[in-house]
């Protein structure tokens, strides 16, 4: 798996939110991090395409994110900030369902992969309850499970600790860890990224530090500063 | 959400939706042209009878059907002072018949059943380029999905008006309530996207951004 | 339509839905309490415009005639379908469309706060009350009812000033969403 930047920058009536940029991602574990509005979440949208550059390339195992948007999506799937708005079904074996639905999979298949996928997360128990009575832990393992059931190959999270307690927040680190897929992790909470093959820092909508993650945290201490 | 399906195993929950939805139609036409009280006397028995037959209960029968015969019943009475006894009765006889009918095939059909049969009387549209089948489904889930939210949402902001002070108004209820549950739809058609579940031509998101 | 344009219209029936939970509001001069699930449907077309304002209203009624209680009072199924008010139910599709597609036309961004308020009442006014009352009383006055035409206008009548109440609110709601979050597609 490759993600790859040319030159790809993006800007909203007239202002920059990244500026253009040239790199390759590769490792297992990435991590982004930066002041808010830094241009931290621009930039991973842009990796699935839902953010279009505005000039150069993002292509993703040779696909472009603009113009092959859904094969690229199909490969990258996308943890937003706040899973409330990314469960859309009311019953949450039907929402993890419902990203297989576009395969045409017989019905059993389809159930056999919702179980599989609930049971990697130890929440299946939850797959009848209704999504709106989840908790914010639950909430946030339900939104992975609903992503990861369509086998992307690589899983962007976008702050997936936030607003959780600490026993939450530890439940999600360890899932993290834990991943198969390739993970690109945004994220404000520093001990989650700690051990992350690279740590990308964003700053005012530049890339100011590119590095191993001990490095990267210094250097965001002092821009934070 | 509760729906107004009720379990069962009645001739009415075996047919299927399609043929109840037909026969329904059928049987509303018939009654709009049908004018003999005797007539749509027996057939208002044999709704009774059928709505019976589904075994929804008395008690739940009144809370349902009560509103609609309530608005019945004051049609009825103002035809009676401003047209003929046997007008009112026609009317009185017809729309309780009509009622008890549709009540039943609600009562016997579930919501997936609905979905599904809309979906697909929904194809020969998708054709013509005008929607897209699965939408529909989609749609209902999202509404069923997010009223628990919207509540809670107009919940906060009437404490809120509380904790402050200030007197609950439609305008001052209505105006946040739309503006905080709208500002998620950017998230949630991203979310939509992002999974592929419309499945082809991505929609045209970034340009409106 | 766009994925967001199918959100937003699901959105706005989920709070037309949730101001039909809402027990109706005394009005001080008005003699019926007024129910804001018509409310609900000015504004869908005021704030959404012509075409997502009746895709919303459309859900709404779908999500009625399949069963869901939805309606104010709980109502629900195919039965409010057949029954007297059903021409009102039914109008309000046509209400969000007339209600959008004369806000979209009338408002303009450089229009004064009071000439917005203007333009959204004469929209929600024509769409929301003249539209959606005469498909109710040509439903009352020529279907299963029967009514008559007369008799259908005269029981109109009552629910006219409420529903004017409810134009006001629609007009005020209308502008002050427009101004904190901006939907309303801008024609020339």
């Amino acid at each position: 798996m490759q993600i790859h930047f040319e030159q790809a920058g993006a800007s909203f009536e007239g202002r920059v939110a990244v500026e253009p940029l040239t790199l390759s991602l590769t490792e297992r574990r990435i991590g982004i991090i930066g002041l808010n509005g830094s241009g931290k979440t621009t930039f991973a949208r842009m990796i699935n395409g839902l953010v279009k550059p505005t000039q150069g390339r993002v292509t993703v195992d040779g696909f472009d994110s603009a113009s092959d948007g859904e094969t690229v999506r199909a490969k990258v799937g996308f943890i937003f900030q706040n899973p409330q708005n990314q469960i859309i079904l009311p019953i949450l074996h039907e929402d993890i369902a419902l990203g297989l639905k576009n395969r045409r999979l017989p019905r059993h298949a389809v159930d056999a992969a919702v179980d599989g996928i609930l049971r990697r997360f130890g929440i299946e128990r939850l797959s009848g309850r209704r999504v709106h009575e989840l908790s914010g832990g639950e909430l946030q393992l339900a939104a992975l499970a609903s992503v990861l059931v369509t086998e992307p190959e690589v899983v962007i999270l976008d702050e997936p600790t936030n607003q959780l307690d600490l026993r939450n927040r530890a439940l999600v680190e360890k899932t993290v860890h834990g991943l198969d897929e390739m993970a690109i992790v945004i994220s404000h909470d520093l001990d989650l990224i700690r051990d992350f093959d690279r740590v990308l820092l964003f700053h005012e909508g530049r890339l100011a530090a590119d590095d191993a993650p001990s490095q990267v945290i210094a250097r965001y201490r002092e821009l934070a500063a | 959400m509760n729906t107004l399906y009720v379990t069962g195993n009645s001739l009415l929950h075996r047919l299927s939706a399609r043929a109840k939805l037909i026969a329904l139609a059928a049987t509303g036409i018939a009654l709009i042209v049908l004018a003999s009280p005797l007539l749509l006397g027996i057939s208002t028995l044999a709704a009774l009878a059928l709505y019976a037959s589904v075994g929804i209960g008395w008690r739940q029968s009144w809370l349902r059907l009560r509103p609609v015969f309530v608005t019945i019943f004051v049609v009825a009475i103002f035809a009676l002072l401003v047209n003929s006894p046997e007008e009112a009765a026609v009317t009185l006889l017809r729309l309780t018949t009509l009622v008890l009918l549709a009540a039943a095939v609600t009562a016997t059909t579930g919501i997936g059943e609905f979905v599904d049969e809309i979906t697909l009387a929904a194809r020969p549209l998708e054709r013509l380029g005008l929607v897209r089948a699965s939408d529909i489904g989609l749609a209902v889930g999202l509404v069923i999905r997010f009223v628990p939210e919207v509540l809670g949402r107009y919940q906060a902001i009437r404490d809120a008006h509380e904790a402050r002070g200030l007197k609950a108004r439609p305008l001052t209820l209505a105006v946040p309530l739309i503006i905080l549950t709208l500002k998620n739809a950017d998230d949630i058609a991203a979310a939509i996207d992002a999974r592929g579940i419309r499945g082809h031509k991505p929609a045209r998101r970034s340009k409106e951004r | 339509m766009t994925t967001r344009d199918l959100v937003l219209a699901a959105l706005f029936a989920a709070i037309i839905v949730v101001l039909g939970l809402l027990p109706p509001i005394p009005v001080g001069f008005i003699p019926v309490p007024i129910h804001a699930q018509s409310l609900g449907v000015m504004l869908a077309g005021v704030v959404l415009g012509a075409k997502r304002g009746t895709v919303a209203v459309l859900i709404f009624l779908l999500l009625a005639a399949i069963g869901l209680p939805v309606l104010s009072g709980g109502r629900g199924g195919l039965g409010v379908f057949m029954a007297p008010p059903a021409g009102y139910l039914v109008g309000f599709v046509f209400a969000a469309f007339v209600t959008g597609w004369i806000s979209e036309r009338v408002i303009k961004r450089e229009q004064s706060g009071l000439g917005q308020i203007a333009s959204f009442f004469v929209a929600a006014v024509i769409g929301g009350i003249l539209v959606d009352h005469l498909i109710g009383v040509l439903w009352l006055a020529y279907g299963p009812t029967n009514l008559g035409l007369a008799n259908a206008f005269l029981g109109t009548l009552a629910f006219v000033p409420g529903d004017i109440v409810k134009a006001v609110v629609a007009a005020l709601a209308g502008r002050a969403v427009m101004v904190g979050y901006p939907l309303l597609p801008a024609r020339a």
